[in-house]
């Protein structure tokens, strides 16, 4: 049996998504052409080797069920583990009806099902982590560097609303837990842990009883002389989308070959639920250039530096240029569009002209008729 | 669990006139529109059809064709009662034999379908690509109060000695069947898809058997073995988009009818979907100094050259200055910078290095000859594949026999 354990955390977080998190938690936002967001943290899991899987979920979790159903496309559909989704089913607090505040709390919200996890080290994330990371090298660390809690972090410039950072010593060891700071230093924290079982479940019942919810605060920060952090350095991509521009310039890059390359390895590939769709077809009329398009997209007319979900129709006259239109987003003929996220079945009508720009791209609400 | 109708898939054949495309795989299991396999058609009728139990013989290099039903699960047949089962041909106390011919495959597995007490079997082929609903052709077969009943299309009278052709009365009653007749009476043609009450195609496949004489065929025997004794038999008239593609140039045609808004054969209508287990790959990418024209392109592509009026499967690599057209690219082919395909089907992780030239489009007023590749075929830089020509997968010219 494998010897870790997956929990992610797909609850609906602070974030600036506006319009893309209106229906549906961060973890199920569309991304990069064919995914949810909460793939890439499935994936990853079941890449490593993870059979049981826990999501645990709180508000707009709708899109979220449907997205992973039983969790075969993960092979997570099992007789023994598999996914177990866990939405807060203890009420004695406030959980059913008030957002949870922490992991801790979200995590007590669903003590007796971590009294039951089989294996011997969980890996907890944030559903909304756009990587491929390899986390048997992540475990394997963990055990060799005899760590309480190894953090994977991300040792880039990128800054993200609401992250945490770690500073280190030369021996790998977490010295610095830092948050709210105006200008982030140090490592920044991806929002995967590795720790024992045994450990999470103490921790878990120690937070509980003194009410407190952040793991952060209350674990990282105020135990890290106590407790042996050790920091993982993920050197790949690794995206957290807290905002709009977030979502808008990570997305954007995936026109980069070799960010691609990063994201999708052939040897850990990430694993979506596919849309029964045709295959994709470019008229002679049509013209698509540096961009990302999935399947049953019908283009007659012309995409530039732009990424299609499944199902996009463009048609002839119509120009979208450094734009992201999610599945079944209609485009009628001569319409314009530039630096707009159009979220599902949005429809763009005749001659309609709608340009956002770099640094305030337009988000189109699903089911909008412009 | 007695179920009302079930359906029999013949998927045994070698479709040798795919020649080197079958060489490793059933016909049935060959791809076809970028994303589909042939099998994927009738699957996906069932289903849609209400058919949820479905028989597949095999026979012919079955294990491709295995491997990709599986379970059944992505065409929604694996429930708890019935789903799709793989019927290969297997020993008894007393033997056993190959499948002899198409009834003989049946008859070989009267055990399987009499489980299901069925009041209706469906026999279907695997080599035809088309959308029908067969629960409207078994509402025509009970009306009609026939013992079997036939799908039939017109085809153009010049065409109609190639295929087994039905005469009727006006209630579209069959009253004469003729295999490939040399004057045929009606333009009328069997698409080898049948409806049989049970009971009745029970008692002809074992008295069909008992005949040591039988080629124990369908359209050879069961069918005449009927009409001669008088029996009721329908013919169930479909209009619509059908098209065998036991041929290279018909399975061509139609991955070129596929392409375009105008072509009979829509797969974007979502009241009938065709299902087909996918490949995970990230999505198509389209490179800064691609031209795309009328094309059909999947999953995992990545297009840096020209493309025109071509189907693409997922996982297709086309390089900067490299130039496809007219032809169909099976999963994984790698196209290298400055080749040339035309009219080619180049098979499932082709390799086309630097500057090869595969293929030619015919000239004025001359039929298209095709240019084709069998799978895993690697082709050193520069190499020259003359039109019509065949290769195996090591690269050597093989005959169209």
């Amino acid at each position: 049996m494998n010897r870790l354990h997956g929990i992610i955390f797909s609850y609906v977080m602070r974030n600036d998504l506006r319009e893309l998190t209106e229906l549906r938690s961060p973890a199920s936002v569309p991304f990069g052409g064919r995914y949810r967001t909460v793939d890439f943290a499935l994936s990853n899991l079941t890449n490593a080797g993870v059979t049981d899987v826990g999501l645990v979920l709180h508000g707009r979790y709708q899109s979220m069920l449907d997205h992973v159903g039983s969790g075969k496309v993960w092979d997570l559909s099992r007789k023994r583990g598999g996914l177990r989704i866990l939405p807060p089913f203890n009420y004695q607090k406030d959980w059913g009806v008030m957002p949870f505040r922490g992991k801790m709390e979200a995590l007590a919200g669903v003590k007796t099902y971590l009294d039951e996890i089989r294996q011997d080290y969980v890996v907890m994330m944030d559903g909304d982590l756009i990587a491929n990371i390899p986390l048997q090298d992540v475990l394997n660390q963990h055990i060799e560097s005899k760590a309480d809690i190894t953090v994977v972090c991300a040792n880039d410039s990128y800054k993200t609303a609401d992250g945490t950072y770690y500073e280190k010593d030369a021996q790998g060891r977490i010295t610095e837990v830092l948050f709210h700071l105006n200008q982030p230093r140090g490592y920044r924290g991806l929002e995967i842990f590795i720790l024992s079982t045994d450990l999470l479940r103490k921790l878990v019942a120690e937070c509980e009883a003194q009410d407190q919810y952040s793991f952060r605060r209350s674990v990282l920060l105020n135990k890290r002389d106590e407790l042996n952090l050790q920091m993982y350095v993920w050197g790949g991509f690794a995206a957290q989308m807290r905002s709009v521009q977030e979502y808008y310039d990570r997305s954007m890059q995936l026109l980069n070959p070799e960010i691609r390359a990063e994201l999708f390895p052939a040897e850990r590939p990430i694993r979506a639920k596919g849309a029964d769709k045709s295959s994709t077809y470019i008229s002679e009329s049509g013209s698509c250039l540096n961009s990302l398009v999935a399947e049953g997209c019908w283009i007659e007319g012309t995409v530039v530096d732009s990424i299609l979900f499944p199902g996009v129709t463009v048609a002839k006259g119509a120009v979208v240029r450094n734009s992201i239109l999610f599945k079944g987003v209609n485009v009628a003929e001569n319409a314009t569009l530039a630096h707009v996220i159009a979220d599902k079945d949005v429809e763009v009508q005749n001659g309609r002209t709608l340009m956002g720009h770099y640094t305030y791209p337009i988000v189109l609400a699903k089911n909008s008729v412009i | 669990m007695k179920k009302e109708c079930i359906a029999m898939l013949l998927a045994g054949g070698q479709g040798s006139r795919l020649y080197v495309l079958t060489g490793e795989m059933a016909k049935p299991a060959v791809p076809f529109g970028g994303k589909y396999r042939i099998i994927d058609f009738p699957l996906s009728n069932c289903i849609n059809s209400g058919i949820d139990t479905v028989g597949v013989l095999t026979q012919y290099r079955p294990m491709e064709l295995n491997s990709y039903i599986g379970s059944g699960q992505p065409w929604d047949l694996d429930g708890i009662d019935g789903g799709v089962q793989i019927l290969p041909p297997y020993m008894g106390s007393s033997g056993g034999t190959w499948y002899k011919g198409t009834a003989n495959a049946i008859y070989q597995n009267i055990g399987y379908m009499d489980q299901y007490d069925p009041e209706y079997v469906v026999i279907l082929s695997g080599d035809h690509i088309y959308k029908m609903d067969y629960s409207d052709m078994i509402r025509r077969h009970k009306k009609a109060g026939a013992v079997c009943t036939i799908s039939v299309m017109e085809v153009p009278w010049d065409e109609a000695s190639r295929f087994g052709i039905m005469a009727v009365d006006g209630n579209d009653m069959i009253t004469e069947f003729a295999e490939k007749p040399k004057e045929p009476k009606s333009n009328l043609a069997s698409m080898g898809i049948y409806v049989f009450s049970w009971q009745a195609l029970r008692k002809y496949l074992t008295e069909d058997e008992a005949d040591p004489n039988s080629e124990n065929d369908f359209g050879k025997n069961i069918i005449p073995n009927m009409l001669k004794d008088g029996q009721p038999m329908a013919a169930y008239r479909f209009a619509g988009y059908w098209k065998d593609v036991g041929t290279l140039d018909s399975l061509w045609d139609a991955n070129m009818d596929m392409l375009g808004a105008g072509s009979d054969l829509d797969l974007r209508d979502e009241e009938w979907p065709i299902y087909a287990r996918s490949v995970d790959a990230p999505p198509i990418f389209l490179g800064r100094d691609c031209k795309v024209n009328n094309s059909a392109i999947n999953r995992g592509c990545e297009i840096h050259g020209n493309v025109e009026s071509s189907v693409l499967s997922p996982n297709v690599k086309v390089a900067n200055g490299a130039s496809i057209s007219h032809s169909v690219l099976l999963p994984g082919v790698v196209v290298e910078a400055g080749a040339v395909i035309e009219y080619a089907i180049l098979g499932e992780n082709c390799h086309i290095g630097k500057d090869c030239h595969v293929g030619g489009a015919p000239a004025d007023g001359k039929k298209k000859e095709l240019a084709v590749l069998a799978p895993d075929c690697k082709l050193e830089d520069g190499r020259t594949v003359a039109p019509g020509v065949m290769l195996d997968y090591k690269g050597q010219e093989v005959a169209k026999k």
